[in-house]
Order: C-alpha cells, then sequence, then structure tokens
C-alpha cells in the first residue's frame, strides 16, 4: 500500500482492515491523531483524507490506496504556524490539547470555502469533543482564521514576561 | 491491531462488476464507508472474516431519469444532504460532518441493530419514499422495495442501488438528539407520492418500519390528529439506553401528527 | 506582577497547536507490551479459584499477574495521612464491584493480551449486591466490607460530624420546619485521554513510569508502598494530561503495569478503552443529602440538621476526604448557628468513586440551594432576599466556627440579580458584606458573631453555645 502522508510517501504494511488512525500512530508514529474513543464519538482523530475531514479511526486502509493524508503534523511549525495554528494559539483555543490536532484538521477543511459564522462553524465542528469544554475560544478563533485574521503576528510579539528585570519576587503573603 | 485483522481475507473491488463476482452467494463481511464495522472489528465485536471492501467499486452516485432518483449504495451522505425530503432532511441529522462524508446510503440500510442503540436512520424516509433497492446475493439480483427489504431483516445481501420517484411532498419529525454523535431516538418520515401518502418510523424497533393503520386514516380523514391515535396499532415502541417504551409510546404520535401536519 | 493582565502564551501552547506536545500514549519505547486486566463480571462474588496456566502458556503472553504477586496489595492514597485503607490492587478472595480488576496480563499486542485475559479461568460464587446508597444502610441490607456499610475511620467517630450552638432549642422555637432529600447522581469525568501508563524498566533497576496522573507524588507513594520499593528507585514522567478533572489522581494503570514490567522485565503500556473508562474508571459520587431547617416566620435559618451520606461505591479511595470538603459547606453561602451534620461514607457494589472539580462541595450547593428555594416556597417570600437576608457577613462564623472576613455572597448575589434583571427591595439592593448590626444581628445571630478583627481559626470556638467533636 502507498500512503501520502504530510507530502511523504510511505510503503505501509499494516493489514487492509487495520483503520488509518493505527496506520499512523503506530507504524508510521505519526502521533497527533489521538485514540480518543476509537468508535467515531470524539473528533480527536480526526485528519484530512484527500483535503475532506475524516476519523482516522473509522478509515480501514484499504479504502485508501494512493490517498493522500494531512495531519496537525503538517500544518505549520511552531516557528511558522499555519493561520488555523495561529489563530487557535491566540485565542487559547487549547487547554489540555487532546481534542486540538482534530478540531485543527476539521478546522483547516472548513476554513478553505471562505469566511465562517460562529453557527457554521459550531454546525461542522459539533461532533468534536472537547471534554475541558472550550468550545467558545475553538469557536473564536476558527472564525478569526475564517477571515483571514494573521494572529501569528501578535502571537510572536507577545511573549509574556522576559529577562532578570520582569521576574519581580512574589511578595510575602501580608508584606 | 486486532489479530482477526491479521487473519482477514481481504477483498478490494475496483468495479461493479468485480464486487458483484466476488460476493457471489453472500456469507461475507461488508465494508461500505466503514463508520459500523471498523470499530466492532476495533473492538473485538466483530471477526471480518472474508471481507469485501466497496470504497473503489464505483457503485457510488446519485443518478436522476425523468422523475426518478436512483443512488449508487456506496454514495456518501454528505452527497445526499440535498436529496428530496424526507430523505435529505434525515440525511442532514445523522451523526456528524466527517461521519456522513464517510458513511455511505446502502450501509445505512443495512445497519443491523447496535447495543442499545437505533441505527438505521434513514430506513423510514427510503420506507416513506416508496424506495426499491436492487440488491445481490444468493438467488441473484432481485428489487424490493424498502419496506419490505428492511423488514425482512436479510442482511446478507450486496446493495447496489436504491431508487425513488420524486416525491411532492415530505417532511420528517423527530426526537432533537443532544449531541452530533447520539443515534435519533425516534423519528418519524411521512411523503406524499403520486397522490398517496406514506408513513414510516425509524427508532421504534429494531429497524424502520411503514406504519399503513395511519396511512389508511390519513387518507379516509386528511386529520393528521386522528391519523396519528393510530400509530400504536403499527408499531410497539421498545426499552433501550435512550429511551424507554413508556416515553416513545407518548412522543410517537406527536411526532407522527406534526409530520402530517407538514405536508 | 507582569503577569496579571498580561497576556501571557501557554507554556505548552505551541505544542498543542501543532500536535507535538508528547502525551502517555505517545510516548514509543521498542518492545513495548500491552496490558488487558480480566475484570469481575459480577457486582459481589467470592473468588473460589483463579487459574492463570492456559493464559501464561498462550503465544505472545510475558507476565500475568494476580493478587498474590503484589508485595503489599491493599494500601490507599490517604494511607500516608493516617487515613486506613481498604482497597486491594488485585481483587484478594472477593470482588465487590462489576468490573474490579482480578488479574493482568502483559503480552505482545493488545489482541493477545485480550485473549490471554479471556483465558485467565476466575470461579466466582455471586453474593446479593446493594447498588442503592440509603437501602445500604438499612439494617437487613447484604453486608458487602469487613467494616459493616460504612467506612468507620472519622477520628473517634464512624462517621463526620460537625455541632454548632444549640440544635434542638433552635427546632423548638422554629414556626416552620423545612425538609427536603436531595440526590446528585454519579458523573463520568470522560477525559478523552483514557486512563495510560507506561512502565519501562531500565538497566539500572530503576522503574521509569510515564503517567497520566492528576497527582504526581500520590501516585509515587501508592506505587513504592504497593511494590514495598524506596520512592529512589522510581522516576516518574507526566504532567501533559489529556484532560482529568479530577479522574486521574486514583493512579489507575501504574501499578499494575509497573508489576508486570517487573515480571516480564519489559516496558509494559495500559491505556483503557473508551468502554473501560466508562465501565471502570472512577465516578464522581452520588449523594444522598437529607436536611431539615428550623425556619423563623420572617426568613432567619435558626438551624439546620443534615444526614449525608456518601456513595462511596465498593472502597473508600478519597470518599473520606470529599465528605470532609461537603461537611465543610453543608451551610452553604449562609449563617445559621445551629447546626448538627451527620455524613457517612456508605459502601455499596457501584464502581468506586473519586474526586471531581469541587469534590464534595457541589452536591451539598446543590442541595443547599434547592432547599432555600423549598424555603422561600413555603414561607411565601422572595428566594432571593432570603439568601440576601441570611447570607455570611464580615464577622459570622461557619458551622465549622471559621471566621468570616471576605464573604461574596451578598455581593455575588446582587450582581447575579442585575445580571438578569430581577428586582429587588431597596433595602436589600443596599446591602453589603459589612457586619451584621441592627435588624440584621437579632438575637439568636449574636453568639455566633466573632468579635471585630477575629481571623480565620483564631476565634474561640468554646465562646458559640455548645461544644465541637
Amino acid at each position: 500500500m502507498r500512503l501520502t502522508v504530510n507530502g511523504t510517501e510511505h510503503d505501509v504494511l499494516s493489514p487492509p482492515l487495520t483503520p488509518l488512525l493505527h496506520v499512523l500512530r503506530e507504524e508510521l508514529m505519526i502521533t497527533s491523531p489521538k485514540a480518543g474513543c476509537q468508535q467515531g464519538g470524539c473528533g480527536a482523530c480526526t485528519v484530512l483524507v484527500d483535503g475532506e475531514p475524516r476519523r482516522s479511526c473509522l478509515e480501514p486502509l484499504a479504502a485508501l490506496e494512493g490517498a493522500s493524508i494531512a495531519t496537525a503534523e503538517g500544518l505549520g511549525t511552531p516557528e511558522d504556524l499555519s493561520p488555523v495554528q495561529a489563530a487557535f494559539h491566540e485565542h487559547y483555543a487549547a487547554q489540555c490539547g487532546f481534542c486540538t490536532s482534530g478540531f485543527l484538521m476539521a478546522a483547516e477543511a472548513l476554513i478553505q470555502h471562505g469566511p465562517v459564522t460562529r453557527e457554521q462553524a459550531a454546525e461542522a465542528l459539533g461532533g468534536h469533543v472537547c471534554r475541558c469544554t472550550g468550545y467558545v475560544k475553538i469557536l473564536d478563533a476558527v472564525t478569526a482564521a475564517s477571515n483571514g485574521e494573521d494572529a501569528a503576528g501578535r502571537v510572536e510579539a507577545d511573549q509574556g514576561p522576559q529577562g532578570e528585570d520582569s521576574v519581580t519576587p512574589i511578595p510575602g503573603r501580608w508584606g | 491491531m486486532a489479530g482477526s485483522v491479521d487473519a482477514a481475507e481481504v477483498i478490494v473491488a475496483q468495479s461493479p462488476q468485480e464486487a458483484v463476482e466476488a460476493f457471489g452467494d453472500g456469507g461475507m463481511t461488508l465494508v461500505g464507508g466503514g463508520t459500523i464495522v471498523v470499530p466492532e472489528i476495533t473492538h473485538g465485536r466483530l471477526d471480518p472474516g472474508r471481507t469485501l471492501v466497496l470504497g473503489r467499486a464505483g457503485l457510488d452516485g446519485v443518478r436522476r431519469d425523468g422523475s426518478r432518483t436512483t443512488i449508487g449504495a456506496t454514495t456518501r451522505l454528505s452527497e445526499l444532504e440535498d436529496a428530496p425530503d424526507p430523505l435529505g432532511i434525515a440525511v442532514r441529522h445523522v451523526a456528524d460532518r466527517e461521519v456522513r462524508g464517510q458513511a455511505t446510503l446502502g450501509g445505512n440500510l443495512c445497519a443491523p441493530p447496535g447495543v442499545e442503540s437505533p441505527r438505521g436512520d434513514l430506513q423510514a424516509a427510503l420506507i416513506a419514499l416508496g424506495a426499491d433497492v436492487r440488491s445481490t446475493g444468493a438467488g441473484g439480483q432481485r428489487t424490493d422495495d424498502a419496506e419490505a427489504f428492511v423488514g425482512a431483516g436479510d442482511r446478507d445481501r450486496l446493495v447496489l442501488d436504491v431508487s425513488f420517484p420524486d416525491p411532492e411532498a415530505g417532511a420528517r419529525q423527530a426526537v432533537r438528539r443532544p449531541h452530533a454523535h447520539a443515534y435519533t431516538v425516534l423519528s418519524v418520515c411521512v411523503a406524499r407520492t403520486a397522490g398517496a401518502v406514506r408513513v414510516a418510523v425509524s427508532g421504534a424497533g429494531p429497524h424502520g418500519a411503514r406504519c399503513p393503520s395511519v396511512e389508511r386514516a390519513f387518507a379516509e380523514t386528511a386529520d393528521p390528529e386522528a391519523a396519528a391515535a393510530r400509530v400504536l396499532d403499527d408499531v410497539t415502541p421498545h426499552d433501550d439506553a435512550l429511551a424507554s417504551a413508556w416515553y416513545r409510546s407518548r412522543t410517537l404520535p406527536v411526532l407522527v401528527r406534526r409530520a402530517l401536519a407538514e405536508l | 506582577m507582569k503577569a496579571v493582565g498580561a497576556r501571557v502564551p501557554r507554556y505548552d501552547g505551541l505544542a498543542h497547536v501543532t500536535g507535538r506536545s508528547q502525551y502517555v500514549d505517545d510516548v514509543r519505547v521498542h518492545g513495548t507490551l500491552w496490558t488487558k486486566a480480566v475484570r469481575s463480571p459480577h457486582h459481589h462474588a467470592g473468588i473460589v479459584s483463579i487459574d492463570t496456566a492456559k493464559a501464561e502458556g498462550m503465544p505472545g503472553v510475558h507476565a500475568v499477574i494476580t493478587a498474590a504477586d503484589v508485595p503489599h496489595n491493599v494500601y490507599g492514597h490517604l494511607e500516608a495521612l493516617g487515613v486506613p485503607a481498604d482497597e486491594p490492587l488485585l481483587a484478594d478472595g472477593e470482588v465487590r464491584w462489576k468490573g474490579q480488576v482480578v488479574a493482568a496480563v502483559a503480552a505482545d499486542s493488545e489482541v493477545a493480551a485480550q485473549a490471554a485475559a479471556d483465558a485467565v479461568e476466575v470461579v466466582y460464587e455471586e453474593r446479593e449486591p446493594v447498588f442503592d446508597v440509603r437501602t445500604a444502610c438499612d439494617p437487613d441490607a447484604p453486608s458487602i466490607h469487613h467494616w459493616g456499610s460504612v467506612y468507620p475511620h472519622f477520628g473517634p467517630h464512624n462517621h463526620r460530624r460537625v455541632r454548632k450552638g444549640d440544635v434542638d432549642r433552635a427546632f423548638a422555637d422554629a414556626d416552620l420546619i423545612v425538609e427536603g432529600v436531595y440526590r446528585p447522581q454519579a458523573i463520568e469525568h470522560v477525559p478523552l485521554e483514557t486512563q495510560v501508563s507506561l512502565v519501562v524498566p531500565e538497566p539500572s533497576g530503576r522503574l521509569t513510569i510515564y503517567t497520566c496522573t492528576q497527582a504526581m507524588y500520590f501516585s509515587m507513594g501508592v506505587v513504592a508502598a504497593h511494590l514495598e520499593w524506596p520512592l529512589s528507585k522510581l522516576k516518574l514522567v507526566g504532567g501533559t494530561v489529556g484532560g482529568g478533572f479530577g479522574g486521574k489522581v486514583d493512579t489507575a494503570t501504574e501499578t499494575i503495569c509497573a508489576l508486570l514490567a517487573i515480571k516480564a522485565q519489559r516496558p509494559v503500556k495500559w491505556r483503557f478503552t473508551r468502554e473501560e473508562e466508562f465501565l471502570a474508571s472512577s465516578t464522581r459520587a452520588p449523594w444522598h443529602v437529607e436536611i431539615q431547617d428550623a425556619v423563623s416566620q420572617d426568613g432567619w435559618l435558626l438551624g439546620r440538621r443534615t444526614l449525608t451520606l456518601h456513595d462511596s461505591g465498593a472502597y473508600s479511595r478519597f470518599s473520606p476526604y470529599g465528605l470532609t470538603k461537603h461537611a465543610f459547606h453543608h451551610t452553604g453561602a449562609y449563617t445559621i448557628p445551629n447546626v448538627r451534620f451527620d455524613g457517612f461514607v456508605v459502601f455499596t457494589n457501584r464502581v468506586p468513586t473519586t474526586a471531581m472539580r469541587g469534590f464534595g462541595v457541589t452536591s451539598v450547593s446543590l442541595a443547599v440551594e434547592l432547599h432555600m428555594d423549598r424555603i422561600a416556597e413555603q414561607l411565601g417570600m422572595d428566594p432571593m432576599e432570603l439568601r440576601l437576608k441570611n447570607a455570611n457577613r464580615i464577622g459570622d462564623t461557619t458551622g465549622n466556627r471559621v471566621v468570616m472576613h471576605d464573604p461574596s455572597t451578598v455581593a455575588v448575589t446582587l450582581a447575579a440579580a442585575d445580571a438578569v434583571g430581577y428586582e429587588l427591595g431597596d433595602e436589600y439592593r443596599q446591602m453589603s458584606a459589612q457586619r451584621r448590626a441592627g435588624e440584621l444581628l437579632p438575637e439568636h445571630l449574636v453568639a455566633q458573631q466573632a468579635p471585630e478583627g477575629e481571623h480565620l481559626a483564631t476565634y474561640d470556638p468554646t465562646r458559640t453555645n455548645g461544644g465541637t467533636d
């Protein structure tokens, strides 16, 4: 089986009924898609198959001959975030982070069609669970990214307290 | 991965002809979109054995022929969101965007009842539309109406396509799902085709069912309320983890009345 | 203080949004074995025999363990704090909940491990289970624990007690007695990352434990105690948790993985399936809270009697702690001068319960707030005004005689009223947290009020009417 993942072509040896999630995580060591439920119910394993968001835990390898897969690792790097990643970072849309890769991939597919409203984003991402319940910030991020707001610059400029002068000792409790 | 996956004998059909030949008299595990079968294998509830994968068999696509629509068995649900109601609206309420992009019409039609979950939420829509189901398997090809196909419970068939005449009107009423991943607890589909109204229910039993008593009462009285009152003559709701028979029995006439009133 | 008010990027934010955060399940160690558990299919049963011979002989199986393999089988997270434990790591002679781990297997693959776990032969002798926390306290309820139906270690008592003032007199003086029973139910945490750990035996003889625990030092102590190993031989790696919400304080998988890793001398991983997470990981406890309030016709809370039954499930885990927090909060945000609280940690044949956000407190808050509405309804009084009148104020003492120096009840209640456009009388709208005086300091509240300037626990409890346990 030939499978292209994040632009790299792989010869894949897993048996044909192996779910794509397992191929990615256990054979190719690509771990951003998470095994949250392995029955299509949480969204944490969502990847793009030929540009469309899919639950990788539900896709048998056999149906994917020659397909092109994209995961969060392929979107951007910490130094050069993609627009969706930058928006998630800027809007604090990741809390524990376990659902984040799945949300990112679904959002990446969604914003290809242009700006979306919060309602449209909520409908499109309705199958994804964020158990930290960070949905407000996730919708903020997705709508911002779809509007082309380039959040990356602002994040880079705002790295919090830096340097010795900024480190103020914490005063004593009654001090 | 599951040892049963290592042992499975898998055929990936590359054409409709190949799929029909490989299926032969049946007795195989069929993988359409995979949304039901794959997790069953993952969690050890299904040993696939001989398996036919249909994803590349070319059994998909929607064809219009005069006033009739024919839908290939492996057509993804995402391509049917604009189908005539009640099918279109029912499709839009199946799972979520990703799952609809993967799940197939044939898979939904043939879905076995799940553990405490009323699968097959499109069965009522297809029954209400008076759809014909063309399938192959033991005894060769045949065409059944959706009501007979679903009711027979014979799942050892390879569905080729589903077709139905354009309805004049259609409607669907359902218990609202709490989340995109919840199966629809109960839904009622109605359609008027060539002047006749068909009524069907999903979620009240192991498979979708037609409601002839309701249809007769509606034909005689044209009164949604009077017709809806007959629905428990046609189906006997069951208990499962999602809802009790008591709840379903009280909700069902309301849904039938509302759906008929919408026509 | 430069972080306050500033937008500080999350320290793990970039890793999260680029898919590079490494959770336990993402750690890759060559030769890792999979774990599967043999779980009790019964809610309550004696174990007649366990035969692991067939499982041990199966292909790909490297280790099988039962209670006999655990150096120190019964241990609990609170034991180091002097709270005796009751839960065996692996069931020994008896199972008390459906899903309790009887044995565990490590094998080359998930499938091989499951096949071996299925091949462990356990003979059970079913016993009558009890599921309801109230009926568990009936005299004829089946006994499911050597301690009986309740966890018995609360200092000199078998339950958590709070005593303040003269509650019997308050009830004698009451114009109205309002009673209610409140039963918040169990809740599963459902972290997207199920319980998981990976234990790697190092050439040095130490164990490296990759863990999703929320409580690193608890977990380290618990693993060391079960193994009877010094802490110096354990290295725990964690901190990236895929959702916990309280449910990952239990050290659910680490110790069993460690024992298997030692026996097999191979890295061993155990990741719960989603089904296991639902059926066998601990939940928030169901509670049974009975409240009786002595109330005056003009809306004062004169006294409260509370009986709480905390459904601990089959073992106590953190329940004594949760119940204690519950006791602290049992008067809610309101000042009640005379209270008697009795709370029991009750055993049932349900999955053991544990911490969840607001451990022990959300249950009593729900009960108290529902009860306040019930009182208001029976008095024909505005429910917000009832709350404001009885709200904690500076100098008031709680049921445990903590002196309030900055209570927020009044401010929060007024803000909530404003937020929904709730109309209140002027005398209520002008309220603040200031010390009670005048009409807001009726005779029955005088004794509970601490002198001006008293802080926190500095107040002498004997100054109130009555003593303490």
